[in-house]
């Protein structure tokens, strides 16, 4: 906000003519936001098995352990990829209500599939439409009404916060049927090759990855994906090119209200219960999604994000805070997973000041 | 900036070279903006028609806890206020209310802490949390969303360290002067509100008076212009910082006060987000350089009219929640209209 880049700066670097093996792999290190997280998911891992096969933890960081942890992964990196859609469609874009929609969503599916009796797959269906209405709403306050996104996203934060309250008086749905949706987090044995490898929960390979595929496929590989990073980058030049901005940032919050809207099925199975504060309560879910996107190198800005750097930040928090956990007895763990995430969050953003300076920005 | 354009204006029209505190008269927007004006009447007809349906409404009953609770909320407030002017936002306020208010209830417990220690320490501890997110923010270049999410953890890390994951029992009656009962009023006004009042006169005169003051609004229109007309941004951008986190500070201690003898975890949560939502209320622009500390007190009012509203209608409380979203919509809304009409004309 109050930077001005010092471009001039760059030109009095010295320049080495044939750039050597250390300072390449500096540069990939500091400009490739995905071999930096890489590069920090490795020493944590080993970091961590150290500690282990030292005794330092009170139980054991191995591959059983890490599978196991990926169950909390799921629904993170759901929506850190939801809101890296919101965030590289630019203008500020930001979604802070998107644990509010998880709220909601998993309240209209909780009364669907446990109070009416539909039937699962008709609530899963639901639960998007109903996510991805809400996100229209954003959409529409952003995209067409012009409303900052922060704001916007404030103020239906709100909205939804209190419209999943009240809706059910604060009361959890906890009926058979919903309680018996705790087998969408069970563990699985992978088919084939999965004797030599641990059990991981199932929910990876019914939502994450999907969620992983879908999104990396619409922003690499459409047409719809390149226009989003147009508009990202530079959305009076993507005018002038004859996008429709309008619409294209509109679907941007309808893509993550849907993907919020899958996630709040998931996290209803967690809980074993549709819970009118699972998404808000506490910090909330929007902040840490927001964190990890950020922390997979998707610029504020807009126009700057991979789907790669966030899968890698989500695993990276997670088995970070999973070590921790471990680290320390009782309540301490989950403290210090709070220091943990407030670090690397500011290492990582000063590291993409620094980069900014030196070579010109990261990817 | 607003400098130069004073001494460049020709002599010939003596009233718009006229300036003080260094800023040309013209140039300042009027005392009570449009927004504010909206304001006072939605707040006037709220209270008209919550008196006229509730008949507790309009009882010292109802109205002193109302001014109680705008208090702290107004009083961070006038430091996001600054802050958003200069076209930044703080994130970490709860960690900070929570580093601040858990250590002077500590104070006073563990140490039997006077009324004067307790106060300044929790103001000078808020100080320095928002010395370290000025610093980073000012100096390391990195948009102010993104520290403050940072420091947001970091904050709270300490916070709950402190904690020692119990509650604070026993809280002495020592900071009952800003509390809610008896000892908290004079001539019936809450002490909390009428020092968040003074603080308000004196922001609000910095900001549309003092040069310091109209170098905020620089920065949040154009920081690179700002910079080329002189402005010293980095210093300006930490002070503000560093301001709302004394201004935090102080707020812990209203709302430690006004709690019961128990504190715990929660004393932050959500409220970054209720400060931020009194500020856009009131006026004040997201994308910076424009917004008053006025507004933002009449946001706070009315988000806190309609809790208390909402509570005596027999509403269930979550429902508040509601018309705040709306609220945040239709006065941001309002904004954009009237912006929409002046490049219209």
């Amino acid at each position: 906000m109050t930077m001005t880049p010092h471009k001039a700066h760059v030109a009095n670097l010295p320049r080495a003519e044939e750039p050597s093996l250390v300072s390449r792999v500096v540069k990939a290190v500091l400009t490739q936001r995905i071999v930096l997280l890489a590069a920090l998911l490795v020493i944590v891992l080993i970091w961590m098995s150290a500690l282990g096969m030292g005794g330092y933890l009170t139980g054991s960081y191995d591959p059983d352990y890490l599978a196991g942890s990926l169950i909390d992964a799921v629904p993170m990196c759901m929506l850190a990829l939801a809101e890296l859609v919101v965030i590289v469609s630019g203008r500020g874009g930001i979604d802070l209500s998107i644990g509010a929609i998880v709220s909601l969503t998993g309240m209209i599916f909780g009364f669907a599939y446990g109070r009416w009796g539909w039937t699962f797959w008709l609530s899963v269906l639901l639960a998007v439409v109903v996510g991805g209405l809400l996100g229209a709403i954003n959409g529409a306050l952003v995209a067409y009404m012009r409303f900052p996104a922060l704001i916007a996203t404030l103020a239906s934060y709100y909205a939804f916060k209190s419209l999943a309250l009240v809706i059910t008086n604060s009361i959890p749905i906890s009926d058979a049927n919903v309680t018996k949706l705790y087998g969408i987090t069970r563990s699985i044995e992978i088919p084939v090759i999965g004797s030599q490898l641990p059990n991981v929960p199932i929910g990876v390979f019914t939502f994450m990855v999907p969620s992983v595929v879908v999104i990396w496929l619409v922003l690499a590989r459409t047409t719809y994906g390149r226009r989003l990073f147009a508009i990202g980058t530079n959305d009076v030049a993507a005018e002038w090119t004859g996008l429709n901005v309008r619409s294209t940032r509109f679907v941007a919050y309808v893509i993550a209200g849907v993907i919020a809207g899958l996630a709040s099925v998931y996290i209803t199975g967690q809980f074993a219960s549709a819970r009118p504060d699972a998404g808000t309560s506490g910090n909330g879910l929007a902040l840490p999604a927001i964190t990890i996107a950020v922390l997979g190198g998707v610029a504020i800005t807009g126009g700057i994000g991979r789907v790669a750097g966030v899968v890698l930040a989500t695993l990276l928090v997670t088995w970070l805070d999973a070590g921790i956990l471990l680290a320390f007895t009782g309540n301490d763990g989950t403290q210090f997973q709070l220091l943990a995430l407030g670090l690397v969050l500011i290492f990582a953003a000063l590291l993409n000041g620094l980069t900014q300076r030196r070579y010109g920005g990261s990817r | 900036m607003t400098t130069t354009n004073a001494t460049t204006i020709p002599p010939a029209t003596p009233s718009s070279g006229r300036t003080r505190g260094g800023v040309a008269r013209g140039l300042l927007p009027p005392a009570v903006t449009g927004q504010e004006w909206v304001l006072i009447g939605v707040l006037a007809i709220l209270w008209v028609v919550l008196s006229l349906t509730t008949p507790a409404f309009a009882s010292s009953g109802s109205i002193q806890p109302l001014l109680s609770a705008v208090a702290p909320i107004a009083l961070m407030g006038v430091g996001m206020t600054m802050i958003i002017i200069t076209g930044g936002i703080d994130i970490s306020v709860a960690g900070v209310l929570m580093v601040t208010g858990v250590t002077s209830a500590k104070m006073l417990v563990d140490h039997d802490a006077s009324l004067l220690v307790a106060v300044l320490v929790s103001v000078a501890l808020g100080g320095l949390l928002g010395l370290v997110n000025g610093l980073l923010i000012a100096y390391g270049r990195v948009h102010a969303i993104i520290i403050t999410f940072g420091t947001a953890n970091l904050f709270q890390f300490v916070g709950r360290q402190i904690f020692a994951s119990k509650t604070v029992n026993g809280i002495p009656s020592t900071l009952d002067v800003f509390g809610r009962g008896e000892a908290g009023r004079t001539l019936g006004v809450p002490h909390s509100f009428v020092l968040m009042a003074v603080v308000v006169a004196i922001a609000w005169w910095y900001l549309r008076h003092v040069q310091h003051g109209r170098h905020l609004f620089a920065i949040g229109g154009d920081p690179v212009a700002a910079r080329l007309a002189g402005v010293n941004v980095e210093r300006r951008v930490l002070m503000t910082y560093v301001l709302t986190g004394l201004l935090v500070g102080m707020a812990a201690v209203f709302i430690v006060a006004s709690g019961t003898s128990t504190l715990d975890q929660s004393i932050g949560s959500g409220r970054e987000l209720a400060v931020i939502a009194a500020v856009v209320i009131g006026g004040t622009s997201i994308t910076g350089g424009r917004g008053s500390v006025l507004g933002t007190v009449f946001g706070a009012l009315l988000v806190q009219t309609v809790a208390s509203g909402v509570t005596q209608l027999g509403w269930p409380s979550e429902l508040s929640d509601l018309f705040v979203g709306v609220a945040i919509a239709i006065a941001v809304g309002a904004d954009l209209i009237r912006k929409w009409a002046r490049e219209r004309a």
